[in-house]
């Protein structure tokens, strides 16, 4: 592991997000928008603030949104030879790989504090401590992690990366509709647990609600949030390898 | 089926597995690149015929030589310089680089190598100097050091005004120079350009010529593709000249020059393969 070059590749990473607008709009002011936006629609007094239920959803959505950005860039790296130039530099694959986790992780939590501070501003009321507000953020940069790795998926079987936009919405709509911000009923509960937006909504929830951390249900939404996104995130570099960086 | 040759002709391939030299590791090999019966063959689709891209090529390269790989379009010197810098692997054959195998060595031949593609690679929502930061950085170079060499190299192709600028407002022949200089900036031992000045404006392309010229003279071992076959005759030490994936011919260009009684070397290319390099360019 070569400091020096992770910490360069990192720069390049997040000067990306200043100097792309569409990449900012996609990172940044989009989770914003969905903020204030769902913040305005559903937090009305007379008819309850629905919007607090809404709001772990919101963390987990930003999150998700992170498969589109990496399937993307990686796809439009490859495209412009750059994936090819850096193989023939002595940079290892791990380290690249590791700049690039760090990247996004960096750009979850970027993301994830944005929709927190917005969510406060339009009427977001937490149960919980400090403690447990970073144990929130923490668990989303843990799930983070398996939407680099289902993003590196993506990019390997994409030709370009409009395609590459196109495919991350397999990824993206299931989480969505079954573990975000949008009701989970007895039906979509079923597919529902296979997903890991599920326990990530589910574990923010308990958390806001002032929840122990140490509860059993935070702790098993954690562990299946943990080994999904291990598991992903290492399937998604080995599959990127072999297909994805030619 | 036609194959990319043009030929109709059925190709039946059988692949030998990749042999591989006795002594891998050599760092005191007496030549910068040594090539022996190098083949690379390129599997056909399903209902494709496949397709050797590169076939028995054979030669050796000086350290401090500026060595010119010649061919037209679709000759085989990308996959050769692809093989040599460990992007491909060959099917059969071996290839050394500074004593490395590139099977096995490869993490050694990245370190002394510099790698300049056909088509400009570089990051474009960076500058032109973030863009050489950030290979000099993976070349492990320390700030003051990248900083100094890259004014150098920025002045001598004329391309530190637009150095601040981001990298997607350059012209093709901006991004070209800018793809050269990333390539060079850690100063390799090896160079391998592959068609550096395609594209360029004639006054860029005399300078980055004088530029590459000017490498003779740090000892540097140049591997180079062109078309302009005008400039290799001027630079080069030696050239080989490929077609249809099989070299046929090498030398330096005055022998060649001799050995096939014409004025230069572009009559020595048409000679040999029946037409102008620069046909299908």
């Amino acid at each position: 592991m070569d400091i020096q070059k992770i910490l360069a590749l990192l720069k390049m990473e997040l000067l990306k997000l200043v100097r792309e607008p569409a990449y900012l709009f996609l990172m940044l002011l989009f989770p914003a928008v969905l903020t204030l936006t769902f913040g305005f629609a559903f937090s009305d007094p007379e008819l309850g603030n629905t919007f607090n239920v809404m709001v772990p959803g919101l963390f987990a959505y930003a999150c998700i949104f992170i498969i589109m950005t990496v399937s993307q860039s990686f796809t439009e790296l490859r495209e412009q030879g750059v994936l090819r130039r850096l193989n023939t530099t002595p940079m290892s694959s791990s380290d690249f790989m590791l700049a690039n986790l760090l990247s996004n992780m960096i750009l979850s939590m970027m993301q994830v504090a944005i929709v927190y501070v917005i969510a406060l501003l339009v009427g977001f009321n937490s149960n919980s401590d400090i403690v447990g507000i970073l144990f929130a953020f923490l668990l989303m940069a843990l799930f983070s992690l398996s939407s680099v790795g289902l993003g590196l998926i993506t990019a390997s079987i994409s030709k370009n990366a409009g395609t590459a936009t196109g495919i991350s919405f397999i990824f993206i709509l299931p989480q969505m509709f079954f573990g975000t911000f949008l009701p989970i009923t007895s039906t979509t509960r079923v597919i529902a647990v296979f997903l890991p937006s599920y326990y990530a909504t589910d574990a923010l929830t308990s958390i806001f609600n002032g929840a122990n951390l140490l509860s059993a249900n935070i702790l098993i939404d954690f562990a299946f949030i943990a080994i999904f996104s291990i598991v992903v995130v290492i399937l998604g570099i080995l599959i990127f390898k072999k297909y994805g960086n030619k | 089926m036609i194959n990319d040759y043009g030929s109709d002709l059925k190709v039946s391939i059988k692949i030998k597995p990749y042999e591989k030299p006795e002594n891998i590791i050599n760092p005191n090999s007496e030549f910068s690149i040594e090539v022996q019966n190098l083949r690379k063959v390129f599997r056909g689709k399903k209902g494709y015929d496949d397709i050797i891209a590169v076939e028995d090529v054979s030669f050796k390269v000086k350290p401090g030589e500026l060595f010119g790989f010649l061919g037209p379009n679709g000759a085989g010197k990308t996959t050769t310089i692809n093989m040599l810098i460990g992007l491909e692997k060959p099917t059969s054959g071996t290839a050394i680089v500074n004593g490395y195998d590139v099977y096995d060595g490869l993490s050694h031949i990245k370190e002394l190598i510099g790698v300049c593609p056909q088509e400009p690679s570089v990051f474009k929502f960076l500058t032109g100097i973030e863009n050489i930061e950030l290979f000099g950085k993976l070349y492990s170079m320390k700030k003051a050091e990248i900083t100094d060499k890259t004014n150098k190299l920025l002045e001598f192709l004329d391309l530190s005004k637009a150095s601040r600028r981001k990298t997607k407002g350059y012209s093709g022949g901006m991004l070209r120079q800018l793809n050269m200089i990333i390539s060079l900036i850690h100063e390799p031992k090896i160079a391998f350009l592959d068609e550096p000045t395609v594209g360029m404006d004639p006054r860029a392309r005399r300078a980055t010529w004088e530029f590459i010229g000017s490498l003779k003279t740090k000892n540097k071992t140049i591997f180079l593709t062109t078309h302009y076959i005008e400039e290799a005759e001027a630079l080069c030490d030696r050239v080989a000249v490929i077609d249809y994936g099989k070299l046929i011919e090498i030398g330096t260009p005055q022998d060649l020059i001799k050995k096939y009684e014409v004025k230069n070397l572009e009559e020595v290319f048409m000679k040999i393969t029946g037409r102008k390099i620069m046909e299908g360019v």
